[in-house]
């Protein structure tokens, strides 16, 4: 075989050994980055998606206050606002579940017109509130329940200040407000007299800023069986400052209704009244976040005290990513919004189909 | 040219193949940065709609005004995620740096880190006008 052929062989397979390599290599080193890129893009198209929620008014402006109102376009924002990321109290109300205005899935689903698109928003307040009952001390004419009230952000100690409701049958007691580093006690003391269920509320500011705001509600027994707190008596929805509450048995009686903030608080005026459901007017409080409302009454003997926050926070809605097998490239955005002048946490999850 | 010569040249060419090879490994170089600037601009964007939220009722001034650099290291720790580290400083107009406590609440042992710069200003009667440096990074 002569020199040349053997040299060019040597080469043609040198080549063909090192293009076919270099594409095996290639193909390894950039596939990731390659759909990085294309994930990159995807991610970006999604945080413009998730602000546009936040930021844009909908149409009509003002869907959120009309219960009959169905929007063309949505979002989240408050009409009329100079601040970024401010939303609108009742088109936040209307996100939740509860509420008998609630907007469903599919109907934001089309009026956010992006068929390719499916989303979840929770909102929820920046800290916690965990109210725990640590011991009782019962005495001749009274009981005295011990309390342990722990503010945190994902397990980190919050310091606050805490204000406390204590609401019962013909009973209503507003507590002093003081100081708690993150974990404290508080003492409520029940006369014998009182009888039924009793709510306690605790609502917690911060302590670096007011307009970081949470609270917390707990139910117990005193002088009567335990109560049940998955069944309700009422149904809840407050939208422009007017509270609806429908009853969801046909024996029950109204007795006491209050709005809660943490600097004020007054008892609930009926506006409207009909067979199975209750109107009132909700006060304008001049506090920086959620004004709670309370309504007692008896459902044939017996007591119950419930309640509901304006804004209805916490809230979640939209698709379940939780089953990632059914959607790919789901992204979750973070952002702190402001409803009713206090601050918070709002996430937006998307995702293709 | 003689056939030697040829078969050298087809060595040449294969060799040069390479060359190209390494070329496309350095696009992919260039990939991975363009992602890394996009994961720092996501943590930028946390970082400065903290500082808008904090600025929108003037809070942000307020507490530089007062001096009040525990409180804004408290609000910062709360509104920012768990797991992202912070560290701010303050400037006046000229730059001078303002803050005499540290604004921080540990250390940078995240491998993203991001920059944000943004100006507020005071909205009491004196006007002052401070430039916030805050730096981001997410602990793993």
């Amino acid at each position: 075989m002569p020199t040349i052929s053997i040299d060019t062989f040597f080469a043609c397979s040198l080549m063909v050994l090192l293009v076919l390599s270099a594409m095996a290599a290639s193909s390894l080193l950039l596939s990731p980055h390659i759909n990085g890129v294309s994930n990159e893009n995807i991610s970006e198209r999604y945080a413009e998606i998730s602000k546009y929620l936040l930021l844009n008014i909908g149409e009509p402006q003002d869907w959120g206050q009309n219960s009959q109102t169905i929007p063309e376009i949505f979002g989240l924002a408050k009409a009329g606002s100079e601040n970024p990321y401010e939303l609108d109290i009742d088109k936040v109300s209307r996100l939740n579940s509860e509420n008998l205005y609630a907007l469903s899935y599919a109907t934001i689903f089309s009026a956010l017109k992006m068929p390719d698109v499916s989303f979840r928003i929770e909102l929820k307040p920046i800290f916690e509130v965990a109210i725990n009952l640590t011991a009782t001390y019962p005495s001749a004419n009274e009981i005295t329940y011990q309390f342990e009230i722990s503010t945190g952000k994902q397990g980190i100690p919050v310091q606050v200040e805490l204000k406390s409701y204590v609401i019962a049958r013909s009973y209503f007691e507003a507590k002093n407000a003081f100081v708690s580093s993150g974990d404290t006690y508080i003492n409520v003391t029940l006369s014998n007299a009182v009888e039924g269920h009793v709510l306690l509320i605790v609502i917690a500011r911060s302590v670096s800023n007011t307009k970081i705001v949470s609270f917390g509600t707990y139910v117990f027994a005193h002088n009567s069986g335990e109560p049940n707190p998955n069944v309700p008596f009422l149904r809840f929805s407050p939208l422009n400052y007017t509270l609806n509450a429908s009853c969801i048995y046909p024996e029950i009686t109204l007795l006491d209704a209050y709005a809660l903030a943490f600097n004020y608080y007054s008892t609930l005026t009926q506006t409207a009244n009909s067979n199975q459901s209750v109107e009132y007017g909700i006060p304008h409080f001049v506090d920086s976040g959620p004004t709670l409302m309370v309504i007692t009454g008896l459902n044939s003997a017996s007591f119950f005290a419930e309640w509901v926050a304006y804004p209805q926070i916490p809230l979640e809605i939209g698709a379940d990513f939780a089953d990632s097998n059914s959607l790919s490239n789901v992204f979750a955005y973070r952002y702190v919004v402001t409803v009713n002048s206090a601050l918070y946490e709002c996430r937006v999850w998307l995702g293709g189909s | 040219m003689g056939g030697r010569d040829k078969g050298q040249i087809r060595i040449v060419e294969a060799f040069l193949s390479v060359l190209i090879i390494f070329s496309a490994f350095t696009i992919s170089a260039n990939l991975t940065v363009t992602q890394n600037r996009t994961k720092n601009d996501n943590l930028a964007s946390v970082g400065l709609q903290a500082l808008i939220m904090l600025d929108s009722d003037g809070s942000l001034a307020k507490y530089i005004g007062d001096e009040n650099w525990n409180g804004l290291r408290d609000v910062l720790n709360l509104i920012l995620p768990t797991g992202v580290c912070f560290n701010m400083t303050v400037y006046d107009e000229q730059m001078q740096q303002i803050n005499a406590d540290i604004i921080s609440n540990g250390g940078f042992g995240g491998q993203q880190i991001a920059f944000v710069e943004y100006v507020c200003a005071s909205r009491g009667v004196t006007f002052h006008c401070y430039i916030i440096h805050l730096l981001l990074a997410v602990v793993a």
